[in-house]
């Protein structure tokens, strides 16, 4: 704590003037992309959201709100532009490492800002090689033409350095917007791992503090713990609707988690029991989405991003034959949600070693190792496995993602000893790989098939 | 009349055609056509000429199963079998030990490993270039001058091999001309190019590990400067059956004469 305002100085002197524009494009060209790029992105937003209706003649009613929320362009952006009117602040962030917690203690609203925009990633070449991760890219070419509405009202953004890429793009990002860079270790189970990563979460609540003008104390740190803590209860719930016999499609569970990146949590969490209300009713009814021996297939690896990189959900619930997601390990989704802050006492020191327990210590983000390597993210699949009686992995990974794509072998390893089947399937932010795709995807279902009909 | 059941293999530039017998599962016929611009058309040409070979009238077909990429639309109501799927029925009816079945085509090379029952049990495909696939060596042979059919056996000629980068069709192509500028033999050149594809081959079934018989099959095993080098690259003995481009289309038929239950007949 002593050395907090010596830290707080460092930081500030990083700020510097921000830039408007890349130089890598001109205004004239931001102002044609810009519509042209939109319109695009909302007639595959309401392409995709046709299909899934399609797809299931019988979906949920009650996902006609994440629907609505699904639009990126839609009613959320206005409540975005109407809250900072009034004063409050946006802040954009770019990992599930984010404090969500602080940030709403704090009054302000956190959105994810990651892109899914497939176009926008060429656009990103401009500036990085292609050997880079797509969502980097993609995310690079989204500032380049301000076409993410989250990312545009962010005020400040928390990048956090996980990754190589996550680095360098909190740099780029950082000329043009304030970032508070966060650093976490990459070895968890050391005490000055704990002990630097929570004078870092300390950092994050100091610097929101300044920028929102509000302090953060126990009376509204406990309500947003409080609050994180319901939507993981909501969330659950509907993981526990995905274990056996299932009444909602992976691709709807999908898109349920992604809107909470951007959505107010209050009602996302309303909304997600009102849904699970539903559910509980089919399941009652025995109303299951498709046949019980439907291959049950779980996916993993690079986070995937609403609305573009959809295509292999797609794949593997709307090929011949058809498989059905029951679970997933994404930082873009489960992940993001399975687990609560844990608290003890409510006092502010206990609350803060919790929110900086439950980001680090629960995480199973690749970035992590230990002597016995990444064990808590083996552990965890796992343990999904036995419970969502998973038949089948699928290790998805974008070119250029390092990370994931070296924990490959170990996880395959891990699997093969269970002898559950793990694909690898790599891919880029590109439409024109689909048809390759499905032949790989569609060829692991009659796999799974044939070993199911054993 | 004995009633027959027709297969297909959509590849990226040749379409393989072939007609089995439902009772006996012998192969009465097989053709090839150019995939092209039309390929539904070259599909039908390459059917009615088999039907012709075989004597046959498509009334005595009563299945068509198809593998490979897919078409839109068919001119025949088809059974799809993935090219995985097809791949290792016809490995494992060819040789009923095998355990690693290996296809080498014009632009994707992929393997299968399938355990003692002959069910497959992991796979993989090429990355995204073709330099693990034929594609590489028809570059090549320009680059060299020499005809395609003449790179295996001139291959052989050589004692030791050049190095050069598989990476990339097109940077093994550069690589390829400053050995030429290099003046180093032809042979030693036309070996270095299929070693540099056993390489990227070789790594890929290693993922799913060499499991003895291993099987080759596709266009390019034809090739006998492929098959030299991937033996040495595999260590191990590789069988190659006869007919082995025609692999997905026997094994797409073999799978849909079982789906639609035409083996009754």
């Amino acid at each position: 704590m002593k050395n907090q305002p010596q830290q707080q100085q460092k930081k500030e002197a990083k700020t510097v003037e921000l830039k408007k524009i890349m130089p890598e494009t001109t205004q004239k060209e931001i102002d044609t992309l810009n519509p042209t790029l939109k319109a695009a992105s909302e007639q595959i937003i309401a392409q995709t959201l046709e299909r899934l209706k399609k797809i299931n003649p019988n979906r949920p009613k009650e996902m006609e709100y994440f629907d609505e929320m699904a639009n990126l362009f839609g009613k959320r952006v206005e409540e975005l532009k109407q809250a900072q009117a009034e004063g409050k602040k946006i802040i954009g962030y770019n990992c599930i490492f984010a404090p969500l917690e602080l940030i709403l203690a704090a009054d302000a609203i956190p959105v994810r800002i990651n892109s899914g925009w497939y176009d926008t990633s060429k656009l990103g070449d401009r500036v990085v090689p292609v050997e880079v991760c797509s969502i980097i890219r993609s995310t690079i070419g989204a500032k380049m033409v301000e076409l993410s509405p989250f990312l545009e009202l962010s005020d400040v953004l928390i990048t956090v350095l996980t990754c190589d890429g996550m680095t360098k793009l909190s740099e780029i990002l950082g000329e043009y917007k304030q970032v508070w860079g966060l650093s976490n270790p990459r070895i968890k189970d050391s005490e000055q791992a704990l002990k630097f990563w929570n004078e870092e979460i300390k950092q994050i609540k100091t610097n929101l503090e300044k920028l929102t003008g509000n302090k953060i104390t126990v009376k509204n740190l406990k309500p947003a713990i409080l609050k994180t803590q319901k939507a993981t209860k909501a969330f659950r719930r509907l993981q526990n609707l995905r274990k056996d016999d299932t009444v909602i499609s992976g691709q709807d569970a999908l898109l349920v988690t992604q809107t909470y990146m951007w959505d107010d949590i209050d009602r996302w969490t309303e909304k997600t029991n009102v849904l699970c209300d539903e559910l509980d009713r089919r399941v009652q009814a025995k109303e299951w989405i498709c046949p019980s021996d439907t291959p049950r297939v779980m996916i993993t690896g690079t986070p995937m991003f609403w609305p573009d990189n959809w295509k292999l959900p797609s794949l593997i619930e709307e090929g011949n034959p058809r498989g059905i997601l029951v679970a997933d390990e994404l930082c873009s989704s489960e992940r993001l949600l399975y687990d609560p802050v844990g608290i003890d006492e409510w006092t502010m020191n206990d609350m803060l070693n919790a929110i900086g327990e439950r980001y680090l210590m629960a995480c199973t983000c690749p970035c992590f190792t230990s002597k016995d390597g990444n064990e808590d993210r083996i552990n965890w699949l796992l343990t999904k496995i036995k419970d969502h009686k998973i038949q089948g992995v699928i290790y998805y990974v974008t070119r250029g993602c390092m990370l994931y794509a070296m924990e490959y072998t170990t996880v395959k390893r891990a699997l093969d000893k269970i002898n559950i089947p793990v694909y690898y399937l790599d891919t880029d932010y590109t439409r024109e790989d689909t048809g390759q795709l499905k032949t790989r995807v569609e060829a692991f279902l009659e796999m799974l098939n044939a070993q199911i009909d054993i | 009349m004995t009633t027959s059941t027709i297969g297909f293999d959509i590849g990226t530039q040749t379409i393989k055609v072939i007609i089995l017998n439902n009772k006996t599962r012998q192969v009465v016929a097989r053709t090839q056509a150019f995939a092209g611009f039309d390929p539904a058309q070259a599909l039908k040409t390459a059917v009615e000429q088999a039907l012709k070979t075989a004597n046959l009238t498509q009334t005595d077909i009563t299945t068509f199963a198809t593998t490979g990429s897919n078409l839109e639309t068919y001119p025949y109501p088809v059974i799809t079998v993935s090219t995985m799927s097809a791949l290792t029925k016809a490995g494992t009816h060819f040789f009923p030990q095998a355990h690693t079945i290996i296809e080498v085509g014009a632009e994707e090379a992929r393997a299968v490993k399938c355990d003692d029952r002959g069910l497959m049990v992991d796979f993989v495909v090429n990355e995204r270039c073709a330099a693990g696939a034929g594609a590489f060596i028809e570059a090549m042979a320009r680059a060299l001058e020499v005809k395609m059919e003449d790179m295996g056996p001139l291959s052989l000629e050589a004692e030791r091999a050049s190095s050069i980068n598989a990476a990339c069709v097109i940077f093994g192509e550069s690589d390829v001309v400053s050995l030429i500028h290099k003046q180093e033999p032809k042979s030693e050149i036309a070996r270095a190019v299929y070693d540099a594809m056993a390489d990227r081959v070789s790594a890929m079934v290693h993922r799913l590990g060499v499991n003895p018989q291993v099987v080759l099959v596709g266009g390019v095993a034809k090739d006998v400067g492929f098959i030299a080098s991937l033996k040495r690259k595999l260590g191990v003995e590789v069988f190659i059956p006869e007919f082995s481009e025609y692999a997905g289309a026997l094994g797409a038929a073999l799978i849909g004469l079982t789906k639609s239950g035409g083996n009754k007949n």
